[in-house]
């Protein structure tokens, strides 16, 4: 009797288990399939150059202090988006760039050789004090920080507790369309919000509540941006998935004009 | 000593005529001579020959032939004939120096006392027994005075040259014999003029001098010279070189201060080094706003210091509140590119305009002026490119520019008087293929055709001995400091190999790859009117990236290279005067360069100057074109009074105005007398020298009177003077007679 029950019970929780792995394996869309296989190694990687893509590093809300995640959310897209968008800059600007990426973080001062550099999904990020002080001291210099794919009002707020101690006294403001960040190689006053791969679940091109996008930014006294925030969306898949044929083309090439329009700027002011 | 050998001293030697009194024929005398030495040789030998051992004989034989020579030579009657002024018929005009530095004290007596004290002391009356003398003192200009009371010295200036011309011209008419100048030598007006000394010549009056005052102070320092640029760009840093020399402070600390229109802006403590030897330090301070600003370098008084007038210096600098534009040409985008610009962002002086190719077909440009400018791209007109006072170039191939561009940047330079500074790169120098373009001859290195000698690797930059002594590179005031902080930056990000510079071309700073190897990285040169210079990296933006935020090193170092290049950039009117300090004398030339916007010279214009001085002094002048330079104008004026001029220069075509320029200057009187203060005695020398008189110095001025009166000049009598009684000849005589004695005694010649 007691054994019936047991089975039952087994047969059961197999059968809960069968039925949401094949409701997963019917949510994830077959041209997905291949994302994340990884690409050939450029064979140019050793090459010196004037730029470089440095994604910045950081300790997650959700992993507690101190420790680096493995794959934690500072490597969202890594590193086919950063791969990608250097073919493109290589492409459409004299700017000189590797084809591979750097990855920096603020408890060394390699930052320092990288004055642009790239967060990811930093409505997760959780820095330290020392570290908000590095990366004010970074900006301050004269670094340069592009940060993506952020949504709505929680990530925000998680974002700007970090962002808040880095420049308690400069306030995020949207940045106007006559800035001349929208002017650098392209004018990019008629923007889009551009989504991740995330609409081909939703239907939508926003995540969380963050319906609209949000061109935000943080001056220095002297009125020059060194904190470009692309929140609400996803400039980083736009980037990875730019040679996938079902991402809509105009995403993409929005993403590359607004990333290669804050690089030119961050090189020139 | 030498009188009481040769019966007269020495001067008459120098000066009188040597003769035969007796007037028989000169080889006469030989003859005879010759004839009386051979018969005595031959008489000795026939005697001695055999007894004397050797040729002890001919010995003998000489010292008779010497006396026999003596003899004849008294018999012919020797003399010397000299000029001689007549007594009580000349005029010896006796001249003290009345100036400030004559009050100079030396072991408690000033120089004023110690020349009072020869003259009153015997000198006058014992010239006044011979002569007729006339006292004069001599500052700005000579008076006559009736007693030595009058000389005070309180003359602000001394002007030997101009005393002894207005001697010469009012004594046309008066048998002057001689003139005696008593002074320290100290003159302010350069010395005497050729003319006036062709006449002291012509009138063979000779001037003798007796100098006063030490030849070198035992207990002094000296501002020698205060180099200050003319003008400045407001708020601009500048360098003030202070030279200064000391006399018995080895070893020990002197303050050097600088003041500002009154207000300490820069003051360092100097260890002194030689003796004598100038020391020059150089200190930095803001020129502040725009206007005419009043320098001063000073030495705080040292113990026992003899002379402190002499420790300080004046100059006037006119800071312009202009903002020169420098135009910048950058290939690609990078970030030396980011961070020139921002280190200029804090310079109010420089306006930076930017052309960045970021795309193979597009140009970035800040900074213009409207948005028209530089639509078109790199300007095509001289004119648009000449607006400019400076120009950059970055890492941009020379192919990017038409043979045309090619030639206006060389002319921007050469003619237009710009600053043109080359920057590394991949497409710079070398690699940009600049090696083979007409541009080549101004970069102040040796390029060559190699590929690739543009390297992403650290490089550290170090000073060169020139680099040290250069305000150029200069990030700390101190040069020691400065040395330090320039070891202590981070390494550039990459480095641009080039050949050696070129001759007359300075190297300032060297590139040391970290892995081997030294090679030029800042090296600067004239060009033309202009200058050209070389930065060989693109990557000292990590002095600014890798260093704290409150560090200034990177700022500085791009503010001051890029003011350098530009400062000396002239305006289309550029006008100067001959000289910016006038000492007691207020003659000066104007100079004005008169340029179209192309700086083409232009002669056909109306120049004036218009000046304003001290007291009210106010003049207008229209200055003349010279025929020997096209576009250059010129007019003399004289600064009446002491203070401060400023003088505006305006130039009309017609009447279109060309341009203008504002200059300074300043007229100081009096204070020249406190510098230099020790005894000339090389211009009292080569005074006498040049005009057949002798020097003396109050010691030695004894004889003065007697040697005073041969002179040519005047009304003069000539006289013989007898020789052959000169103790000398009899000496010699009777030493040779006595030494053939001794001889004779000796080897049994007797």
């Amino acid at each position: 009797m007691a054994m019936n029950r047991h089975l039952r019970a087994i047969c059961v929780v197999l059968l809960l288990a069968g039925a949401c792995l094949a409701f997963q394996r019917r949510g994830r869309l077959p041209f997905l399939d291949d994302d994340d296989l990884p690409e050939p190694y450029p064979t140019d990687a050793a090459e010196k150059t004037e730029w470089v893509f440095a994604r910045l590093r950081y300790n997650s809300y959700r992993q507690g202090a101190g420790m680096w995640g493995v794959r934690g959310s500072w490597s969202t897209d890594y590193p086919k988006a950063e791969r990608h968008f250097a073919q493109g800059i290589r492409r459409l600007s004299r700017v000189h760039v590797r084809s591979v990426e750097e990855v920096v973080d603020l408890d060394t001062d390699k930052i320092f050789d990288y004055p642009w550099i790239y967060g990811v999904e930093v409505g997760h990020w959780d820095l330290t004090d020392s570290q908000a002080a590095k990366l004010r001291e970074y900006l301050n210099r004269g670094g340069f920080l592009m940060v993506d794919d952020f949504h709505g009002t929680i990530e925000w707020e998680i974002f700007m507790r970090s962002m808040s101690r880095v420049f308690p006294d400069r306030p995020v403001v949207d940045i106007p369309n006559k800035d001349a960040i929208f002017h650098m190689l392209f004018d990019l006053e008629d923007r889009i919000q551009i989504p991740g791969i995330v609409m081909f679940y939703t239907g939508n091109t926003y995540e969380q509540d963050g319906m609209k996008e949000k061109w935000g930014g943080i001056y220095d006294e002297k009125g020059r941006i060194v904190v470009a925030m692309c929140h609400n969306m996803d400039l980083g898949d736009a980037w990875e998935h730019a040679d996938m044929p079902q991402y809509p083309e105009r995403y993409t090439s929005m993403a590359y004009r607004i990333g290669l329009n804050y690089i030119i700027y961050s090189m020139t002011h | 000593m030498f009188e009481s050998l040769f019966l007269y001293p020495y001067r008459l030697f120098t000066k009188g005529e040597f003769l035969f009194a007796s007037g028989w024929p000169v080889w006469l005398l030989v003859f005879v001579s010759l004839a009386l030495v051979a018969a005595v040789g031959y008489l000795v030998f026939k005697q001695h020959g055999d007894n004397l051992k050797g040729r002890r004989w001919i010995a003998i034989a000489a010292l008779q032939g010497v006396v026999l020579c003596l003899v004849l030579f008294m018999l012919w009657r020797p003399a010397l004939r000299v000029t001689a002024l007549k007594p009580q018929q000349n005029v010896i005009a006796v001249v003290v120096d009345d100036s400030r530095s004559m009050l100079l004290k030396q072991e408690d007596l000033s120089r004023i006392e110690s020349a009072k004290q020869l003259l009153t002391g015997g000198l006058l009356d014992k010239m006044k027994s011979r002569f007729q003398v006339r006292v004069y003192r001599a500052g700005e200009n000579l008076e006559r005075i009736q007693t030595l009371d009058a000389v005070t010295g309180n003359q602000n200036t001394t002007h030997l040259g101009g005393s002894m011309k207005q001697m010469m011209e009012e004594s046309a008419s008066l048998p002057i014999g001689a003139v005696v100048l008593l002074s320290d030598g100290s003159d302010n007006s350069g010395g005497m003029e050729a003319e006036t000394l062709g006449e002291i010549r012509r009138r063979r009056i000779p001037i003798h001098t007796v100098g006063f005052g030490a030849e070198k102070l035992s207990k002094d320092i000296e501002v020698i010279d205060l180099d200050v640029p003319l003008r400045a760009l407001s708020d601009s840093r500048i360098g003030a070189a202070v030279t200064f020399r000391h006399y018995g402070y080895k070893g020990q600390k002197a303050k050097i201060g600088l003041m500002a229109d009154d207000k300490i802006v820069s003051s360092r403590e100097v260890a002194l080094g030689e003796d004598g030897t100038p020391q020059t330090e150089t200190l930095l301070f803001n020129a502040g706003l725009a206007g005419a600003r009043n320098v001063k370098a000073s030495v705080v008084k040292l113990p026992d210091e003899e002379n402190a007038s002499n420790n300080a210096q004046t100059r006037l600098i006119n800071v312009e509140s202009l903002k020169p534009r420098i135009l910048y040409v950058e290939g690609e985008p990078k970030w030396d590119f980011k961070f020139i610009r921002r280190a200029l962002e804090g310079d109010r002086n420089l306006q930076l305009t930017t052309m960045l190719r970021t795309t193979q077909n597009k140009i970035y440009r800040q900074g213009v002026e409207d948005p028209k400018e530089l639509e078109q791209g790199f300007p095509v007109k001289e004119e648009d490119l000449f607006k400019f006072s400076g120009l950059m170039i970055g890492g941009i191939e020379a192919s990017w520019f038409t043979p045309q561009q090619q030639a206006m940047i060389k002319n921007f330079a050469d003619r237009r008087g710009g600053g043109v500074m080359f920057l590394a790169g991949r497409g710079a120098l070398s690699d940009g293929g600049w090696a083979a373009s007409s541009v080549a001859e101004m970069i102040p290195v040796s390029l060559t055709d190699r590929k690739g000698t543009f390297h992403r690797d650290p490089a550290t930059a170090e000073l060169t001995e020139a680099g040290r002594d250069s305000l150029i590179v200069r990030i700390e005031e101190d040069p020691k400091r400065n040395e330090d902080r320039w070891k202590k930056l981070p390494f550039m990000a990459n480095y641009q190999e080039t050949g050696p510079a070129k001759p007359g071309a300075t190297v300032l700073v060297d590139a040391l790859p970290t892995s081997k190897g030294r090679h030029p990285l800042l090296v600067t040169q004239r060009y033309g009117r202009g200058r050209s210079v070389v930065f060989a990296s693109s990557g000292t933006w990590r002095w600014q990236m890798s260093q704290d935020v409150k560090d200034l090193s990177h700022e500085l170092f791009w503010q001051q290279g890029l003011r350098w290049l530009v400062t000396e950039t002239p305006p289309q009117i550029s006008a100067a005067p001959s000289k910016q300090l006038l000492l007691d004398d207020g003659n000066v030339e104007f100079r004005a360069d008169v340029r179209d916007k192309a700086y083409n010279p232009v002669s056909a214009a109306t120049v004036e100057a218009r000046i304003l001085g001290p007291g009210g002094v106010s003049a207008m002048l229209t200055l003349t074109p010279d025929a020997n330079q096209a576009g250059i104008f010129t007019s003399k004026w004289d600064a009446p009074k002491a203070g401060s001029y400023i003088v505006e220069v305006l130039a009309k075509n017609g009447k279109e105005e060309m341009g203008r320029d504002v200059f300074t200057m300043i007229r100081q009187d009096g204070v020249a007398e406190s510098f230099h203060a020790e005894q000339n005695r090389q211009l009292l020398e080569g005074l006498s020298r040049q005009t057949g008189g002798n020097y003396y110095t109050p010691a030695t001025a004894k004889s003065l009177p007697d040697d005073i009166a041969y002179s040519e000049a005047g009304i003069t009598t000539r006289e013989t003077k007898e020789l052959w009684n000169m103790p000398a000849l009899l000496m010699a005589l009777f030493g040779a007679k006595a030494a053939e004695w001794l001889l004779r005694r000796r080897w049994g010649a007797v």
